[in-house]
């Protein structure tokens, strides 16, 4: 009743996968090189990003004068898709791994920038009068006063950034990857009218990103944020 | 205290512009300061400027793409007509289809799984498949827009609708009030706290999924995130700066001036925004 070229069962779309999965190109499996090479791809993006943002994110939070100065920027920044982005970065740094983190990295830093900046700014001055009272140092102030007052902040910045890296380097992987990861196997399996490829490789973005959520936000929260009791579960 | 002060005096005006344009300065004054380093270093030869062009070189491309080529005007036409036939296309059958489900438990709890494996799928990630099926055309671009607004609004109009006392339903339905007249003069006003931040989100979406799709559809001519693409081909590097600082300008202004202009009009003017 449907076509079957555009819109393939789903058992045909569980099929196509099976076969990536065996198929094996130099001894691994296809479809796994392809997860892992992604996966790679963010867990580096995300490390640059979160420290990036973080230093960056803590200095505007302290200082009102960086602030002014880097709220403006961020603003106008922040809502440049990454895809619009990697044309440049694969002009400077050509196709492959460096463009797809660069963007990745911009991606995650400005969600984790502006919440940690905003969780600092927000914090009750008499608590750091206090501690200062008590002859705390200006670095233990940071790290036993100023953190755990913004560590929502923080965590809601971290969140967002990981969805919007993850975002953000699938979209880079359809126009700046070489020949590995997710994004480029849709790519290419649309090029080719392979939908089949295309839906499942959808579906297990979609899977991979939820697993991500549940295997290791969720139970980071729940050890920090939720037992200190600053969100309600 | 100030403010009130300032309405009765008669230089009140020139304070609040004063007020005004020290905002606007202290905006533009990082980018002044970047510029101003960016093009002595270019001048200088601190920087190849094949690589990254002066801020000079990319104001004159800015200028010639306007008054000389004319095309940046046609491709930003093209980009808004797009972005908003989807937009709103979004906002329509969002609402609708919110409502629905707001309203009746059962379609709501059947359709709930589906539409949470929808939303955690990236827009983005639909483009492939919405170009094998819809071909390479502008149809593609729309229905990705579309698409990346939808779900926002759909979740948002679920639990506005659901935050509506479930007495003002009831006491609408007894004075006769029904269908599109309940709709319109007690569900939406009543939901639009939870409707209105998702308009203003997904209007972000929306202007992402635009770039993303212009520059993944092979077949469009016109459109600023095609711009940028093809200015990869001839490693037009000032192009793609002038296309991302307008991507940024317009992203900016359609939520700073358009959606927060109409939350002012309605959410702060009915004094709905401090129940929250």
């Amino acid at each position: 009743m449907i076509n079957t070229g555009l819109f393939p069962a789903p058992a045909k779309i569980y099929g196509y996968l099976v076969v990536l999965l065996h198929q094996e190109i130099a001894g691994h499996s296809v479809l796994l090189s392809h997860i892992v090479v992604t996966l790679k791809r963010l867990f580096l993006a995300s490390l640059w990003g979160v420290a990036i943002g973080m230093l960056v994110g803590v200095l505007m939070g302290l200082s009102q004068r960086i602030y002014r100065f880097c709220d403006p920027i961020i603003t106008l920044v922040m809502p440049i898709p990454g895809i619009a982005m990697a044309p440049l970065f694969i002009v400077w740094m050509g196709f492959g791994d460096p463009t797809i983190i660069t963007v990745g990295t911009i991606a995650f830093f400005f969600p984790v920038a502006y919440n940690a900046s905003t969780g600092i700014r927000s914090i009750d001055i008499h608590l750091v009068r206090a501690a200062t009272i008590m002859g705390a140092r200006r670095i233990g102030i940071l790290f036993h006063v100023y953190f755990p007052w913004a560590a929502v902040y923080i965590f809601t910045g971290i969140k967002l950034g990981l969805a919007r890296c993850w975002r953000t380097i699938i979209a880079v992987e359809f126009i700046a990857a070489a020949n590995w990861g997710l994004g480029y196997m849709i790519w290419d399996a649309a090029e080719y009218l392979r939908a089949s490829i295309v839906y499942g490789g959808i579906i297990l973005l979609a899977l991979t990103f939820t697993c991500i959520e549940r295997g290791l936000i969720v139970p980071f929260e729940k050890k920090t944020i939720e037992k200190w009791g600053m969100v309600r579960s | 205290m100030i403010e009130e002060y300032r309405t009765y005096l008669p230089e009140a005006k020139t304070v609040l512009m004063k007020d005004k344009l020290l905002k606007y300065g202290q905006f533009l004054f990082p980018f002044l300061v970047i510029g101003f380093f960016w093009e002595i270093s270019a001048r200088i030869g601190i920087i190849n400027v094949d690589t990254l062009p002066a801020p000079s070189m990319i104001l004159h491309e800015f200028y010639s793409l306007v008054w000389q080529k004319g095309a940046l005007q046609r491709h930003l036409v093209h980009s808004l007509y797009r972005l908003f036939t989807g937009y709103i296309l979004a906002v329509v059958v969002g609402v609708v289809i919110g409502t629905v489900l707001g309203l009746h438990r059962i379609i709501r709890e059947m359709f709930s799984p589906t539409l949470s494996l929808l939303i955690s799928v990236p827009t983005i990630a639909w483009i492939p498949v919405l170009l094998i099926t819809m071909g390479l055309g502008g149809k593609t671009v729309i229905t990705a827009i579309f698409l990346g607004g939808v779900f926002e609004i759909i979740y948002s109009t679920i639990a506005g609708i659901r935050s509506v006392d479930r007495q003002q339903i009831n006491a609408a339905r007894i004075m006769g009030v029904k269908g599109l007249g309940l709709f319109c003069k007690v569900l939406l006003p009543a939901s639009l706290v939870y409707v209105m931040p998702a308009l203003r989100l997904s209007i972000g979406y929306c202007w992402r999924a635009l770039v993303g799709g212009e520059m993944l559809s092979a077949m469009i001519e016109w459109g600023i995130g095609k711009m940028i693409y093809e200015a990869r081909f001839w490693n037009n590097i000032k192009v793609m700066f002038v296309g991302l600082i307008i991507i940024g300008i317009l992203g900016v202004l359609l939520d700073r001036t358009l959606l927060k202009r109409l939350e002012e009009e309605t959410l702060e003017k009915w004094g709905m925004l401090a129940e929250r």
